[in-house]
């Protein structure tokens, strides 16, 4: 079990980074960040940002990217609070297949379109968007039913929902990856498609999956925000997007593929929920938070490619090594 | 026969018609403003006026100055996505200096500089890390976000030289807008320059083939570092040109002018994967983009609406652009 930790802790530089965190922030901030009220705000506002990073965890992956989650995230958001009349469940219900269809067309525009991911869902974040737009005609939409507040805004003791659901979500898309076929295939596609290719695995039906669940996942994030505010309007999910990229890539996903775990996704949304949180408590304005994530974005963004191709440079000194 | 970069005319033998046909279906950048410009005349009796014509040339004169930059980027198979708040960030600095006292030609030259920063900053990262340039631009464009919104305080900017408006409103001989002219002056410069001289005909070397170029002595983390420079200096200029139009700046002037700049680019027929395009190109495509808005505007068409239009063209643009790589 030690063993395991230590490999878990060297692996991941994020427990590093946390820890600096929370030890850097309850000294500077006094007893304002480390009390019990604190952390179920942080504990509250992340939960609403874990199912975005999962499902960029799960595209990258399978070597793609989605920048729609943003978009998908907001149109659930108006779908769950603009439905609400016809009954909650519908509603969801509703925002839920919307989410799993707009990843469907990604899926299909990666596969069959042949259309680079990045350039596909930018496309489709702006249709999307468009949608968004056109369905709210730019109005905030105010919540009916009071009842449904409780799974965004309600507490189970000291213990949020949200919290509660995202984590049962979180085993769920675990089991999916590390013991369902689906999961192995993932990996393997975006480790190597051709070898996954060769080795039988359909990659046409893997990688639509994979977007599928994105999509979902982000249409869950979107309820469940909808829920907390009792309302939805067109500034939520802006930049969401970026922000699970970062966080997915934070906790171990790459952006060459075939790497990323529902833990790291965890733990890489909980640093970046703990930083912003910190800098709010500490009163760093909100132009200069914008800039610090800009930072972050782009510091995660070059390590992961760093990486990659330090990663490189050693395969090929090996591959050289043994043809000696 | 028009071919961009390295392609070879590979159908010398056959016929007119042959050839007419195989045009137009390497070119759907030409035929659809001329379809278009038919729908246009149909459905709007204001449509083919002078008067409405040159004002669609003058409202797309600054997404085409910053489309020039990201063609030449996307011709090396690269992108910059942070031109829409650098657009913003010329014009505030622009600004900024001249309440400080900065003269006509010395704001000028600030706001400039900040673009070619910008643009310094995105290619110094993007060749020394050979991160995905997409993402790091889409960082460093919330990153001049912020600095925008510092600057600013999110607050409206005066403009307080007047000669400085002359760049936005000024015509030459009153009947062209200097903006249309630095425009449509910038493409045929940079088309010569892409198929005239050993730097451009690099930069298709660089987008279609890396490693041949490396190989055959291009410097490429050299030229790619002063493209995005260069794209950082035109989406610049477009902010002072924007600015002395309107007379005053924000922090968010020239938001979308990333992804309309990118489906200028491409509805022209530059490619997304680099190796294939011009400038010439893209100021149809630009011309494209804006008889197109001005329709919606004149359908009266709303503007959520025109969201989706423009997303789903993008889409459709860029799946043809897959189809006719693969052929």
């Amino acid at each position: 079990m030690w063993t395991k930790t230590r490999q878990f802790v060297l692996q991941h530089n994020v427990v590093m980074l946390l820890l600096f965190l929370v030890i850097f922030f309850s000294l500077t901030t006094g007893s304002l960040f480390s009390n019990g009220q604190n952390i179920h705000n942080i504990a509250r506002q992340i939960s609403f940002d874990i199912p975005l990073a999962l499902a960029l965890t799960i595209v990258l992956i399978a070597g793609g990217i989605d920048l729609s989650v943003g978009s998908v995230l907001s149109m659930a958001a108006a779908l769950t609070m603009g439905l609400q009349p016809y009954g909650s469940w519908f509603s969801v219900t509703v925002a839920l297949i919307f989410g799993a269809g707009v990843g469907l067309v990604n899926g299909l525009l990666v596969t069959k379109g042949k259309i680079v991911p990045f350039i596909a869902t930018l496309g489709s974040m702006t249709v999307v968007r468009g949608i968004m737009l056109t369905y709210t005609r730019q109005q905030p939409i105010a919540g009916s039913d009071a009842a449904f507040t409780y799974w965004g805004a309600g507490s189970l003791g000291p213990i949020p929902v949200p919290i509660l659901i995202v984590l049962a979500i979180c085993v769920a898309v675990h089991i999916i990856l590390k013991y369902m076929q689906l999961g192995r295939n993932l990996y393997a596609i975006g480790g190597n498609p051709e070898a996954a290719f060769l080795a039988g695995i359909n990659v046409f039906r893997n990688k639509v999956m994979a977007f599928v669940l994105s999509g979902l996942l982000a249409a869950i994030s979107g309820v469940l925000i909808a829920s907390r505010l009792n309302s939805s309007t067109v500034h939520i999910g802006l930049d969401s997007g970026l922000w699970a990229i970062a966080a997915a890539i934070i906790g171990g996903a790459s952006l060459t593929g075939g790497k990323g775990s529902v833990l790291g996704a965890l733990l890489g949304v909980t640093t970046l929920g703990v930083l912003v949180n910190g800098m709010n408590l500490l009163g760093v304005h909100t132009y200069y938070q914008i800039g610090i994530r800009a930072i972050i974005l782009i510091a995660v963004v070059a390590v992961d490619a760093l990486s990659a191709m330090n990663l490189r440079k050693k395969l090929m000194m090996q591959s050289y090594g043994n043809r000696q | 026969m028009p071919q961009d970069g390295l392609g070879q005319p590979e159908f010398e033998k056959r016929g007119v018609a042959a050839a007419l046909i195989h045009f137009m279906v390497t070119n759907p950048a030409l035929i659809i403003p001329a379809v278009l410009m038919a729908a246009g005349a149909i459905l709007s009796p204001v449509f083919l006026t002078t008067q409405n014509l040159l004002n669609i040339l003058w409202t797309v004169s600054v997404l085409g100055i910053v489309a020039m930059g990201q063609t030449i980027l996307l011709i090396t198979g690269n992108f910059d996505m942070s031109v829409a708040y650098v657009v913003g960030l010329a014009g505030i600095t622009a600004v900024i200096a001249q309440l400080y006292g900065a003269g006509l030609v010395a704001s000028i030259v600030l706001g400039l500089l900040a673009g070619a920063l910008i643009g310094l900053l995105n290619g110094a990262i993007i060749v020394l890390t050979k991160a995905n340039a997409f993402l790091i631009t889409l960082g460093t464009s919330i990153l001049v976000y912020s600095i925008n919104l510092i600057l600013t305080q999110s607050k409206t900017w005066n403009v307080s030289v007047d000669s400085f408006l002359l760049l936005g409103r000024g015509k030459l001989f009153d009947t062209v807008y200097y903006s249309v002219i630095i425009f449509l002056l910038l493409g045929i410069v940079l088309q010569f320059m892409l198929r005239q001289t050993t730097f451009g005909r690099s930069l298709y070397i660089i987008g279609s083939n890396q490693r041949a170029g490396a190989l055959s002595g291009i410097r490429i983390d050299r030229i790619k570092l002063a493209t995005y420079v260069f794209c950082g200096t035109t989406a610049a200029l477009a902010g002072l040109i924007m600015t002395a139009r309107t007379g005053s700046t924000v922090a968010n002037a020239g938001v979308g002018m990333d992804f309309d700049s990118l489906i200028a680019a491409v509805l022209g027929g530059t490619s997304l994967f680099g190796g294939r395009g011009g400038t010439l190109r893209t100021i149809v495509g630009v011309l494209i983009l804006g008889v197109l808005n001005n329709l919606l505007v004149l359908l009266n068409i709303p503007y959520e609406a025109q969201q989706i239009a423009k997303g789903l063209v993008f889409l459709a643009v860029v799946w043809m652009d897959g189809l006719l790589q693969k052929r």
